[in-house]
């Protein structure tokens, strides 16, 4: 089926933007890469006057790390697993959206659209929460941030106003001597949804306790999720076998899946304990 | 609103009207009968519509029209000098990867993207580059042979004359 009739419009600038935002408010669809918004209006299930595409906004494709790496909101997925910025920051960003679907799919989607959508299967997110990133969201007053866990609030849902945009992901530059891992667990598939997604990053001090962890989840509740319960666990703690079972134990209780083609819900919560374990046990291992 | 889109479709300079709601693969097809870029799924999961725009390899199926103003396109019409196929169409060809054809030109594309970027994958890298890319015929291991020998004979450059 065709999609339903709209006006495009495709501003050169963020301010630009912002004020097409205003004044067309609800008739308005914000369109990033169009992967998810092509098939919702395919769908019906978005029929907007007006799309407003991003895509010529120069400023929301950079990627730069002046201290904190800043990715713009419009950078693809491929354009981050490239980044020698990001290599050298965060790759645990580069390896999270190198496994988001397919080449095609990361030469289109975007950071930005991915974490707008909210889909509690997005890949990037739960490494963006393991990492402490913020959003950076531009409105009519100006720029403010927000914390990615602040920003998830429900199923598909944001803390973005219907006036702002989101301009960049702000990671801050992980301490010295952080580990990070990356699992995308998936039943059938390389390209499928997952089901269960684990990120974290470990300080680990020079005894080689950790000082502090952060541990992303994604696909098992109705937004990604930090699993501060066994964060909190590993504080302070040497990574034994008992504090390492204790917090992959706590990371399964932070869950609430649902059961899809990609596993039962039980089945979810069970791997996402044993690939909470895995990733400790790599990490105390090193 | 309808509006005036100028476009490189297979290196040819082309200009036409389309209304905004419009994808890519619609106008290739309906406006400008370019039917090798074959259209199924409609949600970017089978790759039969993949196209190159500015040689980056995308779903036209979910590429808006408007949005390749200025830009150049590449299908699978556009892999051919003449009557003389690519190194990958021929290695297509001679590995049996082709049956019933329909996701044919979106492999060639999607290889053809990763031979420009990676001119000696490895095995593990051809599979990596055509997981969104499906196929209910071959069973994949030919087409993934066609894209290793294409590799080996140098693809992208025109080596033989259609059915010779
Ligand atoms: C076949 C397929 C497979 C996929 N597989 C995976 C996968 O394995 N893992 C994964 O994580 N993701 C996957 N995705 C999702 C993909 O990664 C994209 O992130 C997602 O489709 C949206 O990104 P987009 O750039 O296309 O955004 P769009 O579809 O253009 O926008 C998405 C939403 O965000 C809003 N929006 C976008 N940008 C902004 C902004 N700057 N400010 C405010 N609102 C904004 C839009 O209004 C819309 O609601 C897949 C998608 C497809 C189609
Ligand atoms: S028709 Fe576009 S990916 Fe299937
Ligand atoms: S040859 Fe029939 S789908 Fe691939």
């Amino acid at each position: 089926m065709s999609l339903p009739r709209f006006e495009y419009r495709a501003p050169g600038t963020l301010a630009d933007a912002l004020a097409v935002r205003r004044e067309a408010g609800e008739d308005a669809l914000v369109m990033a890469g169009g992967l998810t918004t092509v098939i919702l209006m395919r769908e019906r299930l978005a029929r907007p006057r007006l799309v407003l595409s991003l895509s010529e906004i120069e400023a929301l494709r950079r990627i730069e790390a002046n201290g904190a790496l800043s990715i713009g909101a419009m950078a693809t997925h491929a354009e981050i697993v490239r980044s020698p910025a990001v290599a050298a920051v965060a790759p645990l960003i580069a390896e999270a959206c190198g496994h988001v679907g397919s080449p095609a799919i990361r030469n289109m989607g975007t950071l930005g659209g991915n974490v707008c959508h909210a889909d509690s299967a997005s890949d990037p997110a739960p490494a963006l929460l393991a990492l402490d990133a913020e959003a950076v969201i531009a409105g009519p007053r100006g720029e403010r941030r927000l914390p990615m866990t602040g920003f998830f609030q429900g199923t598909l849902t944001t803390a973005l106003g219907g006036d702002e945009l989101l301009a960049a992901i702000r990671i801050p530059r992980p301490a010295a001597g952080t580990a990070s891992r990356f699992v995308k667990y998936t039943a059938t598939t390389a390209e499928a949804f997952a089901t269960v997604t684990v990120a974290m990053t470990v300080v680990k001090d020079a005894a080689g306790a950790c000082r502090s962890a952060r541990i992303g989840l994604g696909s098992v509740a109705s937004t990604p999720i930090r699993a501060t319960a066994a964060e909190s666990l590993l504080a302070g703690r040497r990574l034994t076998r008992e504090a390492i079972d204790e917090a992959a134990r706590a990371a399964a209780d932070a869950t609430s899946p649902s059961s899809n083609n990609q596993g039962s819900a039980g089945y979810r919560r069970e791997m996402t304990r044993v690939w909470v374990r895995r990733l400790l046990e790599d990490i105390a291992a090193r | 609103m309808t509006r005036h889109l100028s476009m490189s479709i297979n290196g040819e300079p082309h200009e036409f009207d389309a209304a905004d709601h419009r994808t890519l693969i619609e106008v290739l097809r309906d406006d400008l009968a370019l039917t090798g870029t074959k259209d199924a799924c409609r949600q970017g999961v089978c790759g039969s519509c993949t196209v190159l725009v500015d040689g980056v390899a995308v779903r036209s199926c979910l590429m808006l029209a408007a949005r390749c103003q200025g830009k150049s396109v590449t299908t699978v019409e556009g892999l051919a000098a003449g009557d003389r196929l690519s190194a990958l169409q021929q290695a297509f060809v001679e590995a049996g990867a082709v049956q019933c054809g329909y996701c044919t030109s979106g492999m060639l594309i999607a290889a053809t993207a990763l031979l420009e970027s990676n001119p000696s994958p490895t095995e593990v890298e051809v599979r990596a580059a055509l997981v969104g890319n499906l196929c209910r015929c071959t069973g994949y291991a030919p087409i993934v042979r066609a894209v290793l020998a294409a590799s080996r004979a140098g693809a992208g450059h025109p080596v033989a004359a259609v059915g010779s």
